[in-house]
């Protein structure tokens, strides 16, 4: 292993000094702060160490790893994603009383986890990376250990995504059984050169069914709504970004080095899973009453929408895929975000009804979910239209009409769900008390200076403002002048066709 | 092509002639006795002393994953130790083969410190039922 291998590596060497240096803190000193602070540290000098990796790309370290400007871009991408998730737990957590401080060597962990995946040229790093990834997300998820609900919730997660987890090991060894190798290129090399699929169609099949289950998307997608309300906010936020976008940076890798013969029979498949999930997740989502459940439906619709752009299998296709992923993180993460802040050590605040009247009484936190929620539905002059404008303009230009008519459909629907929560938060907390009086009848009719019953969270925490301060800018920025984010994923995906 | 999948259902079948029929020969050649001793669970040989449904102090899973852990470095250790010294040797391998094997053993310990400190290791601490925190350690 040579110097220019380990600064190629030295996000993931980073991150996961950064874990172990958290443990030994933890052993010698219990202090939530503390801890805190070293992960934020570790995953900002992850993000800092990311330009020092770029001054050797592309560089592929053994035939596992490869450092070139797209492994970077999603590197970035999902540190950025962690060092949000880390602020927004900060304070979650230090309203909860034990154990505080493990949940930052497992947030670290499965960052790692992620790094790997998206850095992944060979079969061995993609299960390997996406195992450091879920056996994190199986304890983060549980984390809140006290609850029931968290116990279901783990061993949901855990035994639907052990599950998954067969089938892509076996799909990867028929893929095996055919080709004789492991490595990405070699691999599609040897695909084009034989006569027939053999068991490597078969193979890739059942590997889609592992890597479909973690981008949640339709056949696979039952775990979602689930898990998302079982796991504490910040995990949500985690599971409903960077597990999705890391698998999503490994499958786009590896299709785009597949060549169109071998790609053709799944890519038939991928459409009618975008459709059923851009379908199925609208519609689930119209009469859901909690919010973290609306979100995880919301959630499958957009890797149907991502899925899309990916079809198109083409540069402008990646690009499009690629914007649209930093887009949905940028809204799903404030969406959480907003939950977190306003969830309190009782429970969180996941029921609509938590929401109403937000306007009066939090007017800069509502303001930002609208924005989120605007984003996710892809309404002009927020980041979340000009990433479904490069989809729509992507799969346009692959003549994919019948998944971008759906895409539309499925939007339409979207539109009402997203914009029903808006209203809730405007409307007056007149109006839902009148509605809710059956509920508590013992409430006075609030007016709008009134503290309500719920939720009670008191202020924003220093890190949680920060990070939300943060996204709000994105949402907006990134909508208002998206050029040079467009620039940089132009230049990163260039290696990938 | 498709005739390649045969491969696969003889395959299958081949497993389940194996497993199914080894079941059915030994019940064509095994000592058929029924009585109390045969319905009893198996415990090496010992008699069992009550029922088998009964908690088990939850420091098994804890001390078990421990030595899991140690097992599993154990695995690995052996057979870089074994291949060490012909490494070093090597100019294209060199001292890194020794740093990632120290480096692998340190995270290790570290794991070890935490769960030390952490109190897992103390048998004793349950049996009293010191009041003490498990955060001291």
């Amino acid at each position: 292993m040579s110097r220019t291998d380990l600064t190629a590596l030295s996000p993931l060497l980073v991150v996961a000094l950064a874990a172990v240096a958290v443990l030994l803190l933890i052993s010698v000193r219990r202090n939530h702060r503390a801890t805190a602070t070293l992960t934020l540290a570790g995953l900002v000098l992850g993000l800092v160490s990311i330009s020092w990796a770029a001054t050797v790309t592309p560089h592929q370290v053994a035939p596992l790893l490869i450092a070139d400007g797209y492994a970077l871009f999603y590197s970035a991408l999902v540190l950025a994603a962690a060092v949000v998730v880390c602020l927004l737990s900060f304070d979650y957590l230090e309203q909860r009383g034990e154990q505080r401080e493990e949940f930052y060597v497992l947030l670290l962990l499965a960052t790692l986890g992620g790094l790997v995946l998206v850095g992944a040229s060979h079969f061995v790093t993609l299960f390997l990376g996406l195992e450091i990834l879920s056996v994190a997300i199986y304890v983060m998820v549980a984390y809140a250990r006290s609850s029931p609900l968290a116990a279901e919730t783990g061993i949901k997660y855990l035994v639907l995504a052990g599950a998954s987890s067969a089938f892509l090991v076996f799909g990867m060894a028929l893929v095996y059984a055919q080709t004789g190798t492991l490595e990405f290129r070699p691999l599609v090399a040897q695909l084009s050169a034989i006569e027939g699929s053999g068991l490597a169609l078969p193979g890739m099949a059942l590997m889609l069914v592992g890597v479909g289950f973690k981008l949640a998307v339709v056949p696979f997608h039952m775990w979602t709504p689930e898990v998302y309300q079982g796991a504490p906010a910040p995990v949500t936020a985690f599971v409903a970004t960077v597990s999705k976008g890391a698998m999503f940076a490994l499958l786009l890798r590896f299709f785009a080095a597949l060549g169109p013969g071998e790609a053709r029979p799944l890519l038939v498949v991928l459409g009618l899973v975008a459709m059923a999930s851009i379908l199925a997740g609208n519609l689930l989502a119209l009469l859901e009453q909690n919010i973290k459940r609306l979100l995880a439906f919301s959630s499958i619709a957009h890797l149907g929408y991502v899925l899309v752009a990916f079809l198109a299998s083409s540069a402008f296709g990646d690009e499009a895929v690629t914007f649209y992923l930093v887009a949905y993180f940028v809204s799903t993460l404030a969406a959480f975000g907003v939950v977190t802040v306003l969830s309190d050590n009782e429970r969180e605040a996941e029921r609509i009804e938590d929401y109403r009247g937000l306007f009066w009484r939090r007017p800069l936190l509502a303001t930002l979910m609208t924005g989120a929620l605007l984003s996710l539905a892809g309404i002009p002059l927020t980041t979340g239209f000009v990433g479904k404008f490069a989809v729509v303009a992507a799969g346009v230009e692959a003549s994919l009409w019948l998944p971008v008519s759906v895409l539309a459909l499925g939007s339409a629907i979207g539109l009402y769900y997203y914009l029903r929560l808006v209203v809730v938060m405007l409307s007056s907390l007149d109006a839902g008390a009148a509605t809710e009086s059956a509920a508590d009848s013992g409430r006075t009719p609030a007016d709008p200076g009134q503290t309500p019953a719920w939720p009670r969270a008191a202020r924003v925490g220093g890190g949680a403002a920060l990070a939300l301060g943060l996204l709000a800018l994105l949402l907006l920025g990134l909508g208002l002048y998206p050029g040079p984010l467009m620039d940089v994923i132009e230049s990163s995906v260039s290696p990938l066709r | 092509m498709f005739f390649d999948y045969a491969n696969v259902f003889v395959f299958a079948l081949g497993g389940a002639v194996l497993v199914f029929g080894g079941m059915w020969l030994g019940s064509l050649i095994r000592p058929k006795r029924e009585g109390e001793a045969g319905l009893e669970p198996y415990e090496c040989g010992e008699k069992p002393i009550g029922s088998a449904w009964f908690r088990f102090d939850i420091r098994y899973y804890t001390v078990a994953l421990v030595y899991l852990l140690f097992a599993v470095e154990i695995a690995f250790l052996f057979p870089w130790a074994r291949v060490l010294k012909e490494a070093l040797a090597d100019d294209a391998i060199g001292g890194l083969a020794l740093v990632e094997g120290v480096v692998f053993i340190l995270v290790l310990a570290v794991g070890l410190a935490y769960v030390w400190r952490k109190g897992d290791l103390d048998w004793v601490r349950g049996i009293s039922h010191t009041p003490d925190d498990p955060e001291e350690g």
